[in-house]
């Protein structure tokens, strides 16, 4: 009976915390199925059911072109930002490179409102001629992607996987070999929550993507911010907009499934 | 530090700089993009810069720092913003760990619990909020409408001065808690297995396996979740803009609303750049306290 | 040879020459009716002149982020862009934009053709022209014309009030109207009490309906006094009285809709909403909303705040010659005209006299004379920054914790100080 409990409490837990997280989904499906006039009755109504707003989006909106670019730039980012902060974090915790005031440096910049960095910024990407294009962009959430996942990284390369690396290093491997072949998977957890947490930062960043995009590189929240005008807010078309936007999270369920074991715990490498 | 250079060994010379070597391309591409704009910010913030004659005509000193320190409006702000940033990263952080324990001992419909709590995550702070202004219309929203079929009166989500930085504070942990769990649930995941059997062995409880092994373990993940979240947090914007604006009233204007304004709507660049750096002097101090706290306890 | 000089004396003389080469312009608009009725008419310019455009259309809340770091460089991104009032003061102080006077005088257009109240909010600065008005968005009191001609509201109003239910002549018997239709589960009224620029928009059609100016001619503040405490109590009044809860913190999408589920009688907000309510996918009161200018103090008067887009040069620009040739076709007669047919909101009178565009619209003639009896908020420097502390004051103000007195005194304040750091106050 215990044990039973103790079995069916997380899923007690998690079926509760999903519809808290998935009830407000569904009314974004449901008003994206009707019209601004049918979202706002009270009480309820059906009302007329169709698929305009999905028709809408890929007619009377670019939202082809900004999911695109969002992707593309958010992939690209998280391509580059991964490894990079890999060996980042992995250098912080092994060597302590740079020391404290390195670390604290490296942050140090996020802690800046965005607000302030754009003039800045904006005049560098002019010079340098990437004004509205996707390699700005690009460059632009590396420098908010990297700090972050460092930061977050740091912690998975501490403790005892040290121990095995030298162990591994007395029998002759290589740093390199000793960092990719031990290190590396011991923190894959770490490397799936950072890989989705960089690819978050990009996806949803607004701020450098509306002052450095331009009309073919906007990106998907400044282009539905859009649909919020001075006429008011086009909600129907709004909600259709991030349901689509949503569906990709299910296309990486079997990659979720695969890769969401439990880390290889330091007894499975001995 | 000079004093142990000479006692470095062979070894220790090719780790440090391989470690180099290593942080090299991060560390180019910050200086290269960063560097810049954290400098601009710092030399602004000495200067009367602002957008209607953006030069550095004008050495101010400590002018900036000093107006900005003395405006009742930027400290109300200051203190709103750290009633927020506690609530919700504290919040965000009990129940996300709450969440990750369950789901780290879970194996059945994992995926699909973690996929249905990356959905916030993937959408846009100002859609979130475009969203949610919708759900808690006070006459024509579904929430209050909710509310009224079990018999409560409609609530004024947002246009009470009282209600409102709650109503955000609830939105954003829609939206952001499932940050904490990724997070959290990686740490979790990464936890060695020994410390667990070993305790098993003992008989204990697994309310002390938590106390007495998971929480020690957990502790530098725990603390760097926080930071990052406490970071995010502190510049909460889109949702203040589109939610509150920072009504009503003053009851939610937030520091990075504040400086926003400060800079593009009263144009003064040099004014919100001191803005900006006594609030990075803030963050950086407690980043600071934190990382040592961390450290001491290893 | 000969051929060549005919084919070019005919287009000079059709009041264009066609340019060297084809080139590309780039044009930020918001997204408003209006940014779409050009967008249908675009493809005849690209025809004409072989340019291509590239227009971009982003949220007017973000749109001001987006221009400032494109102003302040040398040479931007974008070569003709739409400025909305709020900005003119501090896009011209800064000088970014171009002058227009002798891009006019060279090919004759005809400026005097704009009402008058537009050229001033949004064309001409101390005598240098910079924009050509683009569309109007003054404010106007919506109101269901179904509620006051039912004869049973009709025969309870009169008993109640002694006096006629008809579309309100002055302030004070809109005032009645307000609280007369608050019974029932409607509302007599609904509010955009958002900060900042919904509620300050807002308020000053009631700060004007209570007979007040911003400012005199020399900008002293003539707002803090019976009148301007008269006007914030009547708005506190509004949304805590006669107002569904929660307007305090409503934006103008969720007054529009308020509205347009049939939940009150009447709003105040931008003409351009007259057009949404007719749409069967928006409202559920098609052809029971009317416009008008809002009432003033006694009946010749009105109360209507002013607002309006215009057209710009950036100095930044990197065509400007072109961009000219934009503006000057996008706000030529035929072309203003057409898009007005559309559904645009015209802001030269001979598009508004056109018979074709008041058959197809009848209250073309209600938003000329709400134009015509419009005010203009004040236009300087700090426009955006006088908006944030009406937004910041009022709003505290409808929340109760500041008196009406206590709000306009710190107005007052700031608004002296913003004038004098423009140099308008001396």
């Amino acid at each position: 009976m215990k044990r039973l409990a103790r079995s069916i409490a997380p899923h007690l837990v998690l079926v509760v915390f999903s519809a808290i997280i998935v009830l407000p989904l569904l009314w974004v499906v449901r008003v994206s199925l009707t019209d601004k006039l049918t979202a706002y009755k009270i009480p309820p109504e059906i009302g007329s059911i169709g698929s305009m707003n999905y028709s809408a989006i890929f007619t009377s909106y670019p939202f082809t072109t900004w999911f695109f670019n969002s992707l593309i730039v958010a992939l690209i980012t998280t391509m580059i930002a991964l490894p990079l902060a890999t060996a980042l974090a992995y250098v912080f915790a092994r060597w302590n490179t740079g020391g404290v005031a390195l670390r604290l440096g490296v942050l140090a910049s996020q802690m800046l409102p965005p607000i302030i960095l754009v003039l800045p910024l904006f005049a560098m990407f002019l010079m340098a001629g990437l004004m509205q294009s996707r390699i700005s962009l690009i460059i632009a959430h590396l420098t908010i992607c990297l700090p972050f996942l460092s930061w977050m990284l740091v912690s998975f390369f501490e403790g005892d996987v040290a121990r095995l690396e030298e162990a591994a290093r007395v029998d002759g491997a290589t740093r390199w070999q000793a960092f990719i072949k031990i290190a590396v998977p011991v923190a894959a957890p770490g490397l799936l929550a950072a890989g989705l947490l960089g690819f978050i930062l990009s996806w949803n960043e607004f701020l450098f993507a509306l002052v450095l995009s331009g009309p073919d590189t906007q990106t998907l929240p400044v282009g539905l911010a859009g649909l919020e005008t001075h006429a008011g807010v086009e909600i129907a078309p709004l909600a259709a907009a991030t349901v689509v936007s949503l569906l990709p999270v299910f296309l990486l369920l079997p990659f979720l499934r695969k890769h969401l074991i439990k880390g290889l715990s330091l007894g499975a490498l001995k | 530090m000079i004093e142990s250079a000479h006692a470095l060994t062979l070894t220790d010379r090719r780790d440090r700089r391989f470690g180099w070597l290593m942080a090299s391309p991060s560390l180019a591409l910050l200086f290269l993009v960063i560097l810049f704009p954290v400098f601009w910010a710092f030399y602004t913030s000495l200067h009367d810069y602002t957008l209607i004659s953006p030069n550095f005509d004008t050495f101010t000193g400590s002018a900036n720092f000093i107006k900005a320190a003395e405006d009742g409006q930027f400290r109300h702000s200051l203190w709103l913003t750290t009633f927020f940033v506690v609530a919700v990263v504290l919040l965000e952080f009990l129940l996300g760990f709450l969440v990750a324990l369950a789901l780290n001992k879970v194996e059945r419909f994992k995926a699909i619990y973690y996929a249905i709590l990356l959905c916030p995550l993937l959408m846009n702070p100002v859609i979130v909020g475009l969203i949610w202004r919708m759900f808690l219309h006070p006459n024509l929203g579904i929430v209050n409408y909710l509310l009224s079929v079990v018999g409560i009166a409609p609530v004024n989500w947002l246009g009470s001065t009282k209600i409102a930085i709650w109503t955000v504070i609830m939105v954003d942990i829609w939206h952001q808690v499932s940050f904490m769990i990724v997070l959290l649930l990686a740490g979790l995941s990464a936890l060695p297995r020994e410390p667990y059997e070993a305790a098993r062995v003992d008989g204990a409880s697994p309310l002390q396996c938590f106390w007495r092994i998971t929480v020690p373990l957990m502790r530098p993940v725990i603390i760097v979740t926080l930071l990052i979240r406490l970071i995010f947090a502190v510049k909460t914007y889109d949702l203040i803009y589109i939610m509150t604006r920072g009504g009503p009233g003053i009851s939610t204007d937030f520091i990075s609303y504040f400086i926003y304004r400060t800079a593009f709507v009263s144009l003064n660049i040099g004014e919100a750049s001191a803005m900006s750096i006594i609030l990075l002097g803030i963050i950086l101090a407690l980043t600071v306290y934190l990382y040592r706290y961390m450290r001491s306890l290893t | 040879m000969i051929t060549r000089r005919v084919l070019l004396g005919s287009a000079l003389a059709i009041g264009f020459a066609f340019p060297a080469y084809a080139e590309t312009l780039n044009v930020l608009m918001e997204g408003v009716p209006d940014t779409e009725f050009v967008k249908q008419v675009l493809p005849e310019f690209e025809a004409a002149t072989g340019h291509k455009v590239n227009l971009e259309v982003v949220n007017y809340a973000e749109m001001h982020t987006k221009l400032v770091p494109q102003l302040v460089a040398p040479k931007g991104s974008y070569s003709v862009i739409v400025v909305d009032f709020y900005w003119v003061g501090e896009f011209t102080k800064a000088g970014w934009l171009q002058p227009l006077d002798d891009r006019i005088k060279a090919d004759n257009v005809d400026t005097s053709v704009y009402i008058p109240a537009l050229m001033d909010l949004v064309g001409k600065v101390d005598g240098v022209t910079y924009m050509l008005p683009f569309y109007n968005y003054a404010m106007g009191l919506t109101y269901r014309t179904d509620l006051l001609a039912d004869p049973k509201n009709q025969e309870a109003f009169k008993a109640k009030y002694g006096m006629d239910l008809q579309p309100p002549k002055t302030w004070d018997e809109y005032l009645k109207q307000m609280e007369f239709f608050t019974r029932d589960g409607m509302h007599g009224v609904v509010n955009q009490g958002l900060r900042p620029d919904p509620i300050a928009m807002e308020w000053s059609n009631y700060l004007f309906a209570n007979g007040a100016e911003y400012h005199d001619a020399n900008w002293n503040p003539t707002f803090n006094n019976e009148k301007g405490v008269k006007a914030v109590q009547q708005y506190a009044d509004a949304i805590d009285k006669y107002g569904p809860v929660g307007s305090a913190s409503f934006s103008f999408d969720e007054a529009f809709n308020v509205m347009a589920q049939g939940k009150a009688y009447s709003y105040i907000t931008y003409n351009f909403f007259r057009t949404a309510y007719d749409d069967p996918s928006k409202s559920s009161v098609v052809g029971k909303v009317e416009i008008m200018p809002v009432p003033g103090p006694t009946a010749d008067t009105g109360g209507s705040l002013n607002g309006a887009w215009g057209w710009a040069i950036p100095k930044s620009s990197p065509n400007p010659d072109a961009a000219w040739e934009f503006i000057k076709w996008v706000e030529s007669p035929e072309i203003a005209k057409k898009r007005a047919l559309l559904g645009g909101s015209p802001t030269r009178t001979d598009v508004f006299e056109d018979p074709e565009l008041n058959q197809k619209y009848p209250y073309a003639q209600a938003l000329k004379s709400m134009l015509l009896t419009s005010h203009n908020f004040p236009v300087f420097t700090y426009t955006p920054q006088l908006v944030e502390v009406l937004g910041r004051e009022l709003s505290l103000a409808v929340a109760g914790e500041k008196s009406a007195q206590d709000a306009l005194t710190q107005i007052e304040k700031e608004f002296v100080d913003l004038a004098k750091k423009d140099g308008k106050l001396k």
